[in-house]
């Protein structure tokens, strides 16, 4: 009987046990040794650091990110719990959720515009001055012009490597229809019949999931209506709501009819509005679609994957009309490292957070995620052994005349989720482009 | 004579108290929490309410004028009519099926409930791979057999309610089948002798004894079919993500997810949940009325 209750007792206070160890806190793990620092106070302890980055999926600097991981662990004999995930709206959210209820990562690697407000603003990470008040040499090896100013006129991250955003063209593909390859005064006219040509010898002319991200081609198309000055501009609602037909709303909304001209002409895939853009990707790279329009990112993606072919890739210009120049497009330095006050706090991860941030965004780390990026390094980057796909996107971005960012980062996630779900309404006729313009904007 | 473990009540609360506060936690306060959310105004994730929406009941108003919900609700509709006709349905063959043979039978049965302890996202990942425009399985076969010319985009508005309820199907008719085994396992196989004794074989045996004695068995499936239909979400979202094809795709789950997890409208989000808990319990009463289990079986 005895053992009957003591069984029982036991085994209720195992599940007490497992449920209260369920709720507990991840606590950190330290072990004896001591990690390294370049800042001015050393970890007493190995510390296991969380961070969230993006180079996850198929990013092109995934390995390189990796690669630097290790390189960090081995140096400090700190851990690394690195939680990489593929940078979309997603994602985004689930970071800024991370932040909200209190599961922010140590080191965070995010964007620096508008969409790193909500956490800046709650004072969830922590600015360069006070890091550098301890640290001082805390991102001394790069320009403090280019780094980004949050609304409450701080700087907050290291950045990271640059983008740009430009057309890559199939090259086999073009030569078997007896097209050239696209040079810096590419106009649409040409393009359209270059599509045609395309299209009628059986390829796809452009791999594009009008599904997953319609934004590539939304800046352009936004760019081709209005000029690169203006490109920031986004539309307004008036005081009842309604859209105002300022120059803003009208680039927003003749860009997306381009789009929908595009769709009805056929230049698209036949399933973009089912397709993953990893899928249409592919289309591009297996030679069965000519153009491309992607990022900086794609062209590590291109090296990794199909190593045998660069040779038949090339970065060329987004075709333009009005007053753009085919020559000017999107990039700039978008994302860097955060350190969070989470980490900032804990006496054990401070200087680690520091020095993985420092390992990060050094010169030499920095050398290896760059090729033809820009990059806020005071010595610039120095790639070494640029393959054909990057020396042709060196060639391309020395004939750039013009850069500016995206302004989908001038809006709110909200709005951005509305907007390019909308697209495909847009360009199958169930929604019009103005309407599409309002709804998002109604969200911003 | 009765243990002291049952005379003493003690024992019991205090198996019985962890599991109430674990509910009470995790179920009970975020229920109610929910209910709050759904009549305040919250314009993010985790941000805090900005107080309670003007009228309180705006976004119960909202779903009835929503045609993304609409959608959702007649896909998720069907979804049940086909989980009750397909998932149970193909179950309760399997079931007799393997209750008819004598070798092989645990075979069987491991093979069919094997889906099931697979991921709902391997398996999105997997039927993505087998229903790809480029080279995906059917498209290869279909046109290797000369069955069509070009690819069929099977996530395309005429093929992707075939497309979402295939792998939903096939993931959870193993789970039946489990369920139904073991039922006709218990019936006594006395019953069966005396049967044939009397001519009763075949078929007439399975009209006559089998689906009378396995009724209870059966209703409990359909229960649970029903409601199970109201919470398919990881494999249609993992496979069509944000209403692929064209707001088509929706489902209750993935709607209320897409809400309020992609486009941060938490309250809205919160009032579509409570929209699928009372479908759920209106829907398991009628179920439960319908398919009432009887005592004399």
């Amino acid at each position: 009987m005895n053992r009957t209750r003591m069984f029982s007792i036991a085994l209720a206070c195992a599940l007490l046990i497992s449920l209260l160890a369920g709720c507990a806190g991840t606590g950190t793990k330290h072990s004896k040794a001591p990690g390294g620092s370049t800042g001015s106070q050393s970890p007493a302890k190995k510390v296991e650091l969380t961070v969230v980055t993006s180079y996850g999926g198929d990013d092109g600097n995934r390995k390189n990110y990796e690669d630097a991981v290790k390189a960090f662990e081995a140096a400090t004999g700190n851990t690394v719990l690195d939680a990489c995930a593929t940078s979309n709206e997603e994602w985004k959210a689930k970071v800024l959720t991370d932040f909200e209820t209190g599961t922010e990562p140590d080191v965070l690697f995010f964007f620096t515009n508008a969409d790193a407000e909500p956490f800046i603003q709650a004072g969830k990470v922590v600015d360069i001055a006070t890091i550098r008040s301890e640290y001082p040499e805390y991102g001394a090896n790069m320009k403090d012009s280019m780094f980004a100013v949050a609304a409450d006129g701080k700087q907050y991250a290291l950045p990271s490597s640059g983008f740009w955003e430009n057309l890559f063209v199939n090259t086999k593909v073009l030569t078997a229809c007896g097209i050239e390859v696209p040079g810096p005064d590419y106009t649409w006219e040409q393009f359209l019949k270059d599509c045609q040509t395309i299209r009628d010898k059986g390829y796809t002319p452009i791999a594009c999931s009008l599904f997953e991200v319609p934004h590539y081609w939304f800046e352009f198309v936004v760019m081709n209506n209005g000029t690169l000055d203006s490109q920031l501009d986004v539309p307004t609602l008036d005081s009842e709501g309604k859209l105002v037909m300022d120059a803003a709303a009208k680039k927003w909304i003749a860009g997306l009819n381009d789009i929908k001209d595009l769709y009805e002409r056929g230049y698209f895939p036949a399933n973009t509005l089912t397709a993953t853009d990893a899928e249409t990707v592919q289309l591009f790279g297996d030679g069965e679609a000519a153009f491309l329009i992607d990022g900086s990112w794609k062209v590590g993606y291109f090296t990794e994957n199909y190593p045998d072919n660069l040779e038949d890739y090339a970065i060329s210009y987004v075709p333009a009309k009005g007053d753009r120049a085919a020559s000017e497009a999107i990039g700039g330095i978008s994302m860097g490292y955060f350190i969070t006050r989470k980490a900032w706090e804990s006496p054990d991860k401070r200087a680690a957070a520091v020095a993985f941030v420092e390992h990060m965004t050094s010169d030499e780390v920095l050398s290896n995620f760059v090729t033809t990026e820009v990059t806020a390094l005071v010595n610039g980057a120095s790639p070494e052994g640029l393959n054909a796909l990057q020396q042709s996107a060196a060639d391309a971005n020395a004939n750039i005349t013009g850069v500016v960012g995206a302004v989908q980062d001038a809006i709110t996630s909200e709005a951005k989720t509305d907007l390019f779900g909308n697209v495909q309404n847009v360009v199958t006729g169930t929604m019009s482009a103005e309407d599409a313009v309002a709804s998002a904007i109604a969200l911003n | 004579m009765k243990s002291t473990l049952y005379r003493k009540k003690w024992p019991l609360l205090v198996f019985l108290v962890p599991a109430l506060a674990f509910l009470l936690v995790f179920l009970y306060y975020p229920f109610v929490q929910n209910i709050i959310n759904s009549m305040s105004e919250i314009s993010g994730l985790g941000t805090p309410s900005q107080g309670m929406q003007e009228p309180w009941y705006a976004n119960y108003a909202a779903l009835f004028t929503d045609s993304r919900l609409r959608t959702a609700m007649k896909n998720t509709l069907i979804l049940m009519v086909c989980t009750v006709v397909f998932q149970v349905g193909i179950a309760l063959v399997l079931a007799l099926l393997v209750d008819s043979i004598r070798v092989g039978a645990q075979l069987f049965r491991t093979l069919y409930f094997f889906p099931i302890v697979i991921s709902a996202t391997a398996l999105g990942l997997m039927f993505n791979l087998i229903f790809l425009y480029n080279g995906g399985m059917v498209n290869q076969l279909l046109m290797g057999m000369g069955v069509i010319a070009e690819n069929i985009d099977w996530k395309d508005q005429a093929h992707f309610l075939f497309t979402m309820l295939l792998p939903v199907m096939w993931q959870y008719v193993g789970f039946y089948f489990v369920i139904l085994v073991t039922g006709l396992n218990n019936i006594p196989q006395d019953l069966y002798e005396a049967a044939s004794l009397d001519g009763c074989t075949g078929l007439s045996r399975v009209r006559y004894i089998t689906l009378p004695l396995l009724r209870n068995v059966l209703c409990t499936c359909l229960v649970l079919a029903i409601t199970g239909a109201l919470k398919v979400f990881d494999l249609p979202w993992v496979m069509f993500g944000a209403g692929m094809p064209r707001e088509q795709g929706w489902l209750t789950g993935t709607y209320m997810y897409d809400q309020t997890f992609n486009r941060g409208n938490v309250d809205y989000g919160s009032a579509i949940a409570m929209l699928i808990v009372v479908l759920g319990v209106v829907l398991s009463n009628v179920a439960n009325r319908v398919f009432k289990p009887r005592d004399d079986i």
